[in-house]
Order: C-alpha cells, then structure tokens, then sequence
C-alpha cells in the first residue's frame, strides 16, 4: 500500500477545515431569556452542553472527506496481477562499451540479457515487452509485443558498441519507454537519480546494476612521433583498483616496432615510449594481456611518411608565409616548403616545367591559384573572387563577405581538445558545399554561425578552409593556441594519405566511392551503402578497429579508435557500494515485480458517495422533522 | 423606550385623577416629650380638649381662656408625612425578552406612582436594584414631593438600563441600612429568582413597617410562552448558563404553567404578608394597568 501522489495529501487540510466548519455550526441558534427558571418544566429533551458530540453527520463529512483526500493522493495496494490483464514493460539496455566487458563466462550484456529473459520468463500470460537500447542515442529494438519468441531473438541481437553511453540516449530512452507501464533498465553503472525520478513519474521503474569488476587498462593516446626522427608515445591506463600487467605491442604495418611488458599501479597512467619508428605508415598499438574491455586495448595512429613531400606555401604577406613555414615544418621535418608571393608564383610555374616535383600540399592564405595542382589544399582566409573569376568546382566553396571580428563557437573534432570561445581577427563568410564536413563555427556580427573550418575530399583531392585571417602572428601568438591546434589537425589530415583515415568511433566519416561500396566491418561482417549525389559514403563506426571501404576497384580503410575514461572505467563494484541502497530498492522492487500496484481511487470514490447518500438521507428526516431552518 | 411615557402629559394627564392608595398616615416626632404624648404639627385643627398638665402650653387656645376661663388645648390634624418607595428590579432579567421591555414597563409604573404619590404632597423616590459583581448596586432619586419636581426623576429614569443578578434580599438590606422611617415601598419586578429569597425579603420589608405592595412585571412572549420552534440553545440572561432544548409545540403550555406557578405562589407570599400583590403583564398594557388593574388592587384609587 503507497501513494503515487503524496503530495496531494495536503488536500487533508480539508479535514481541519471540516472540524473548524463543524465547531462553528455547533453553534445553534441562541436565544438570550429572563431565566432558565421558565423551562424547568418544559417537556421537549433538554441536552446539556457537551465539548465533544457524537454527530453522525460530522463523521459522515469527514468520512467523505478522507476518502476523497486518499484517492487524490493516489492510494494504492500492490497485489498480483489478475488474470488476462496484460501489463506492459519496456526493457532498456545500456550498449556502450562497458557492457561488453568480461565478467567470468560471459560479458556484463549477457548477465542483462539473462535478467531480462528471467523477467519475460515469469510475467504472466499476457504481458507485453518492448526493448529499447542506448549507447550515443537511444533505439527502439523491438516494439511492444507478446510474442516471447520474437523478444528472445531482439534480446540475442543485442551487441555492446564500442562507445561510451551518453546521458542525453538514456534519457531519450526512458522517455520512449514511457508508455509501458513498468520500465527495467539494464546497465554496468547506476544513472542519476534525477533521470530515474523523472522516468518514474510516468511508470514503474526496476534498475538493474550488471557487473562488478574493474579489471581494465585502455591506451588512452597514441603518438607516433616523427619516423626516424623523434620518438612516440602512448598512454596506458590501468582503471583497476589493483596492480595489473600490461603486455603493449606497437605494430607498424606487419612489423613489431615494440613489444614490452609493464607493471601498472592501481589507477595508474604510464607514458610508454618507443621508437622513433623507421618509416611512416599505420600505427597500430595493441594491449596483449587480457582484461575487461578489448575496445580499448587496440589504437591507430597514423605516422607520416619520411619521405620529402613538397609543399608551396602562398601568401601575399611574407609573415603569414613564415608563419605557416612554422607550422608545417613542426608537423612534419620532412616537408620541403617553398613559399611564394602568388603574385609572382605563376612566372615560376610556368617557368618549372614538367620536371618540377608534384606538390602534396598547397596552402593559400589570401589568394587562389588553381594552377598550382596540389594533392590537397588548404585554403586560408579564402579572398571573394580570384582575378573576377569565381572558385573552381573542384573547390566549390564561395566567400559571401567579411567580418572584421568573429569568435570560435564550437568545435567538432573528436581527438581534439574543445575550443572554449576565441575572439579571432578578420573572417572570411564562406559557404561550403554539402560534402565538406564542418570542423568549427563561428560567430560574429549578425550571423549566429559561420563556417569558420572545413575539410572535404573533393575528386581533385582533399581541400581544407580555414576562414580567419593568420596575418600578425596569429599562429604564434600564444593566445590563440586553439587557432594553431585547429590548423594543425587540417593540415594532419590533408597530408594524411587519402586511402586511410583514423578516426574516433561514432563519428561520422564521408568516403569517396562511386556508385555503390562495400564496407567491411572490424568484425568481417560487410554491408553495401549506396554513395550520395556527391560521390561519398558517410558510414559511423561503433566497433573499434579497421573498416574497409571498397568501391571502383579503390579501397579506404578507416581505423575506429575508442577511449572514454568514463566508459572504460568499470569501477562498478566501488559504484555499487556506494550506492548499495539504490540495489536494494531495485531488488525491493524486482521482489514486488509480480505484483502491480492498483489504485484505489474508484473504491474511495464509491466510499465518498456511499456517505454523502447516507447524510442526504439524515438531512431529510432532519428537515422533515425540525423545519428548514435547522438543517 | 417604555418608561419615557411616564413623562408624556397626556399619559401624566391621566393620572390625576388617582391618588396612592396609603393605608396609614403617619406623623411626625417632634422631639421626645417627657410624657410621651405627641401632638401633631399640621395647620387643619382637629379638635379641642381640656388642658392638663404637661400639655404644651403652645397650644392653648387663649381666646377660648379669656372668653370660656377654661384652659382649652387646641389639637391639629397632623401633616401625612409618608415616603413612598418605587423600588425597580434592573436586573439583566428585566432587560429579556426584549421586544417586551420589561425594564421599560416597571420604570414607567414606579414613575406613574411617584407621580400620583405626589398628588398628597408624599416624600417619593425611585430605586433601582441588580447585583453586579457579587456588589449590590442600588440607585436611588432624592425624595420629592411635589409634582413641579416630577421631571426631576427622568433623568434617573432615563439612565436606569437592565444588567446583572436579582438579589433582593441584598436590595432590601440596602434599604433598611438607610434607616428611613417605614413608608411605603413599591417593589416592582419579575420575581424570576427564588421563591425563598423573594419571601424572606418582603417579610423583612412588613418587619420594618413599611407597607409593601408588589408589581409583578411580565413580558408578554415570556408569559405566552410565544417562542419560535425548533432546537436552541437557552442561555440564562443573568447566570449565563447554557442548555440546548427543544422548542415545540409542546413547550408554550409548558412554559404557561410555570408561569402560572410563579403567579401563584407571589400570590400566595404576599397574601400572607398582607401584602398587595398586582400584576403587571405585557408593556402594551401600561395605560390599562394603570387606570384599572392598580386601582382594582387598592394600590391607588
């Protein structure tokens, strides 16, 4: 027996009122006499005057009253389901990439899996499950039905994601599960209370907490360094409470460029370098030792290649062109850079000829040089038109005007710190097209976002805008060490080979591919995704490790890596003791899960009526016996 | 306001023609003599007599000596010196039931009687009585005697307003401490207290010599029981106690017969005590009671 709406037992100040209603109305009608001397004899019943007095009609209001106040406030008895009634429940599952670590036979999904067939198992005859799943966003698996058969098979394909579960998914979750009326929400980690709250005023809510150990280490980056230059790095976490071995192998292509072995403290974070690598290639660092997770035990990184590659740096301002001179050579030694005045770089293209070396990178702050036919090209501070001659359709962006000042907004790269708000100089508005992926936005006088950095791969090759001017320093200038992070991490990709692409998992990654392309899965599974207008494929890896992507006899292999501290953190058993209350409430309420609470409101109601009935009735025979008045 | 009408000289006009109804006269001591005779002081002679010794030599007639050579007294009819005592219950009974004006009603017959009291040039004077308080407050107007000062009394009249407890005994000790000589005293009230109360103080009164009459004052719902039915709460105007009862049809007989009972048994005090007893029913009855219940009664003729 509960309430479902204590609150609403304030409706029992009615029952004061009733009192204070009741006392006044004892009152009856005075009559002031010379002496009571003169009714000594009268013959009608004389009752004293007493404080307290059995009134039916008092204890019939108040009667109405409780009634009426239970059935707002939601009275309640739990009792067994009655039979045919079906009820309805939603299974919501936690898939990120906690659920899938290893806990003895199986991983914590299965222990889920297995709570919920129990549950199916012993509902009664009748009622309806539904399964609902969250990892970045939340799904609906499979809708309400009765069939267990069709449930078992939805509980089966259930697979953990190799990405951290987002709050926003379990609350849009909860939300879709709303129309059941008892919600079981499986995962590896209690969520927040005010989540639960919110979900348990539309339905019954049973949390079911999977997983107790905390056995994990993940390589939380990878650093290839410069091959054959300066050496790399990687971070090994150990997220246990325990000391743990670690046996880390770096591989580059099909050669072991490491191989160690390590004693990790509890919680401890260790920077293992190796190297510097021989050459460039893919980098491939992998945690050999078992443990929880096997997302995490598996990172690529991309190391550029030693050999010189030529890159023409343009700019009409000869600072900006020592600047990015910089910056190219930080990132890469091995980069030949010439830099030139566009003005006068077109006399020494054509004056080269056909012996001049292909150029991997063209940069071109302020200026547009198609002829300069770079592998890629990064386009800074883009002018309107060049020459009264609008962009190319290679590149196919257009400059719509200036802002003299704009501020960084957001920033979506997923390896890349977050770029709280920078006020930038000068910015270009540029449009880009639909294949280009945003990087960062911006906003300035009366635009509430612009375009501010973008990368596409166009059919001439990748092409990169950056829309603020780099002129005074900016680069350099230590107050704007985002603008220099963000035009590193372009020019990392654009100089990144076109048939790899290393990405964290769950983002979004476009692929040139004409026609039709097959994308294959880390875990061999294939599929085939049809190009957009545009000639891309936009696939979202969930799994960690290597995608291919084959389409017109060319392949691209994308690398998924995932690390989220917070995910791979299976402290779960320190969690649960700290909130073993929560547990308990939650068997408490898988014990009662055979029972359904039933509202009494229509009993209360019929309770109410029944008295007003009885006191109607009283009032008449009082009226018909004393007059009007004294009703 | 009842008792204004006592004032009213068409209602005064009225009352001329009657006078109180005063059994004794009585005269004044006019000092003590040796021989205890007493002469009266009045100016209407009454008679002669033979002069023996002791008499006061005042009184002879020396026209009588000198024409007869006989010592002849000269007696005088003495002056009636009578105070008369309108005494009006005020208590918070005589203020219920309202519409009845019971206070109003035995102001305005203790002034009606001051009033013809003073046709005989009497000493008279009105009093009002309750107990407030545990204290007996009894009021009390100067003695007048002749009518040009009746208006002398209204504004005590006026003044007089219904509150607090019946205590006669207490208003009667009052009275007597004041030590006046036995008159005339009028008690006018509802006699809604105890009987044994009632009678112990009247016969203290007739102890006193004073010569006694009675006004029983009622009110006309009071006495015909004219109650709305249906269920109340009674409270009693001067003890202040509370019951709830039933008022029905069956109540105004019931309430009939106790006043009957109250009549009778003031009737039957006074009868004892050679007192006058009247009654004084319903205010509207003020000119009739006035002109024919008293003087049906000897209180005035």
């Amino acid at each position: 027996m509960g309430l479902l709406n204590p609150q609403n037992f304030i409706y029992g100040l009615s029952l004061a009122l009733l009192v204070l209603i009741y006392l006044r109305s004892r009152s009856r009608p005075t009559i002031e006499v010379s002496s009571l001397m003169l009714f000594d004899e009268a013959p009608a019943p004389v009752a004293s005057v007493r404080h307290v007095r059995i009134d039916p009609l008092f204890w019939l209001e108040m009667a109405t009253l409780t009634a009426l106040t239970l059935a707002i406030a939601g009275l309640y008895v739990m009792r067994p389901p009655s039979p045919g009634h079906g009820r309805s429940h939603a299974l919501v599952f936690d898939l990120g990439a906690g659920m899938s670590a290893r806990e003895g036979s199986g991983t914590r999904l299965d222990q889920a899996r297995r709570e919920a067939m129990e549950i199916i198992n012993q509902a009664p005859v009748g009622d309806e499950f539904s399964v609902i799943a969250y990892a970045l966003e939340a799904q609906v698996r499979h809708p309400q039905t009765a069939n267990l058969a069709s449930l078992r098979k939805a509980l089966g394909d259930l697979v953990p994601m190799a990405v951290p579960a987002r709050t926003a998914a379990l609350r849009a979750a909860l939300i879709r599960a709303r129309i059941a009326s008892e919600i079981d929400l499986f995962a590896d980690r209690p969520p927040a209370t005010a989540i639960l709250a919110d979900a348990a005023s539309a339905a019954r809510v049973n949390f079911h907490l999977v997983g107790s150990g905390d056995s994990n280490l993940a390589i939380v980056s990878l650093d290839p360094g410069i091959p054959g230059a300066t050496r790399g790095r990687a971070v090994i976490r150990n997220f246990s409470a325990r000391s743990h071995p670690c046996e880390l192998a770096i591989d580059l292509g099909n050669n072991e460029e490491f191989h160690q072995t390590l004693m990790l403290a509890p919680r401890e974070q260790v920077v293992v370098p190796f190297g510097p690598i021989r050459t460039g290639g893919v980098l491939h660092a992998r945690i050999l030792t078992p443990d929880a997770i096997d997302a995490d035990n598996n990172r690529y990184a991309y190391a550029p290649s030693d050999r010189p590659a030529q890159v023409l740096v343009l700019s009409p301002d000869a600072a900006v062109r020592d600047d990015i001179a910089r910056v190219l050579l930080a990132v890469n030694a091995n980069f030949q850079i010439e830099t030139a005045d566009p003005a006068k770089y077109l006399a020494q293209a054509n004056a080269s000829g056909p012996n001049a070396k292909p150029l991997e990178l063209a940069v071109m702050h302020d200026c547009y040089v198609p002829a300069a036919g770079a592998a890629s090209t990064l386009l800074i501070y883009p002018p309107h038109l060049v020459k009264n001659l609008p962009y190319a359709a290679a590149i196919g962006i257009s400059v719509q005007g200036t802002l003299a000042s704009a501020d960084i907004r957001s920033y979506g790269m997923g390896e890349a710190p977050g770029i709280e708000s920078l006020t930038l100089g000068a910015t270009r508005i540029v449009a880009i097209p639909e294949w280009m992926d945003l990087i960062a936005t911006a906003t300035g006088p009366g635009h509430s976002s612009i375009p501010l950095a973008a990368i596409g791969r166009a059919a001439g090759g990748p092409v990169g805008v950056l829309a603020f001017d780099v002129r005074d320093h900016l680069l350099l200038a230590p107050d704007h060490l985002d603008a220099l992070v963000l035009t590193v991490d372009l020019i990392k990709q654009l100089t990144a080979p076109r048939d790899i692409l290393i990405v964290p998992t769950g983002a979004d990654v476009s692929v040139p591919a004409t026609g039709t392309a097959r994308v294959t899965q880390p875990d061999a599974s294939a599929r085939t995704v049809t190009a957009d207008k545009w000639g891309h494929v936009r696939i979202r890896p969930l799994q960690a490790g290597r995608y291919t992507v084959e389409s017109g006899g060319e392949t691209t292999q994308v690398f998924a890596n995932y690390y989220d501290a917070a995910e791979s953190d299976l402290g779960a058993k320190s969690q649960a003791e700290a909130n073993a209350p929560a547990q308990k409430a939650a068997a408490a309420s898988n014990a009662q899960s055979a029972r359904e609470a039933q509202p009494l409101v229509f009993i209360l109601i019929a309770l109410a009526l029944l008295a007003l009935t009885i006191e109607s009735a009283l009032l008449i025979g009082h009226a018909g016996r004393w007059g009007m008045r004294h009703v | 306001m009842l008792e204004a009408r006592a004032f009213e000289p068409e209602f005064l006009r009225k009352l001329d023609r009657l006078v109180l109804g005063i059994k004794r006269a009585r005269t004044v001591r006019a000092g003590q003599r040796a021989l205890g005779r007493i002469q009266g002081l009045g100016i209407e002679p009454e008679n002669f007599k033979q002069y023996a010794p002791g008499d006061d030599l005042r009184f002879l007639d020396w026209n009588a000596f000198a024409r007869l050579d006989e010592l002849m007294l000269r007696t005088y009819r003495a002056d009636r010196q009578v105070e008369v005592t309108a005494l009006v219950d005020a208590s918070a009974s005589m203020g219920l039931p309202e519409r009845d004006d019971k206070l109003g009603l035995a102001l305005a017959i203790g002034a009606s009687l001051a009033y013809i009291g003073m046709a005989d040039n009497d000493a008279v004077r009105i009093g009002a009585f309750s107990m407030h308080r545990g204290a007996m407050k009894f009021d009390a107007t100067p003695f007048h005697r002749r009518r040009e000062s009746y208006l002398n009394f209204r504004p005590f009249v006026m003044s007089v307003k219904a509150g607090g407890e019946t205590r006669l005994g207490a208003a009667v000790d009052q009275l007597l401490l004041q030590r006046r000589p036995a008159g005339t005293v009028v008690v006018i009230s509802d006699f809604l207290m105890n009987e044994s109360d009632v009678e112990d103080a009247l016969k203290r009164l007739v102890a006193a010599r004073h010569e006694v009459k009675v006004v029983h004052v009622m009110g006309e719902q009071e006495s015909t029981a004219s109650y709305p039915s249906g269920l109340f709460r009674v409270r009693d105007a001067e003890s202040g106690e509370v019951r709830e009862t039933v008022l029905g049809p069956a109540t105004a007989p019931a309430l009939r017969r106790k006043v009957e009972k109250i009549v009778a048994r003031m009737r039957e005090i006074c009868t004892t005590h050679a007192i006058t007893y009247a009654q004084a029913f319903g205010a509207g009855n003020l000119e009739s009671i006035m002109e024919r219940e008293l003087p049906a009664l000897g209180i005035v003729r």
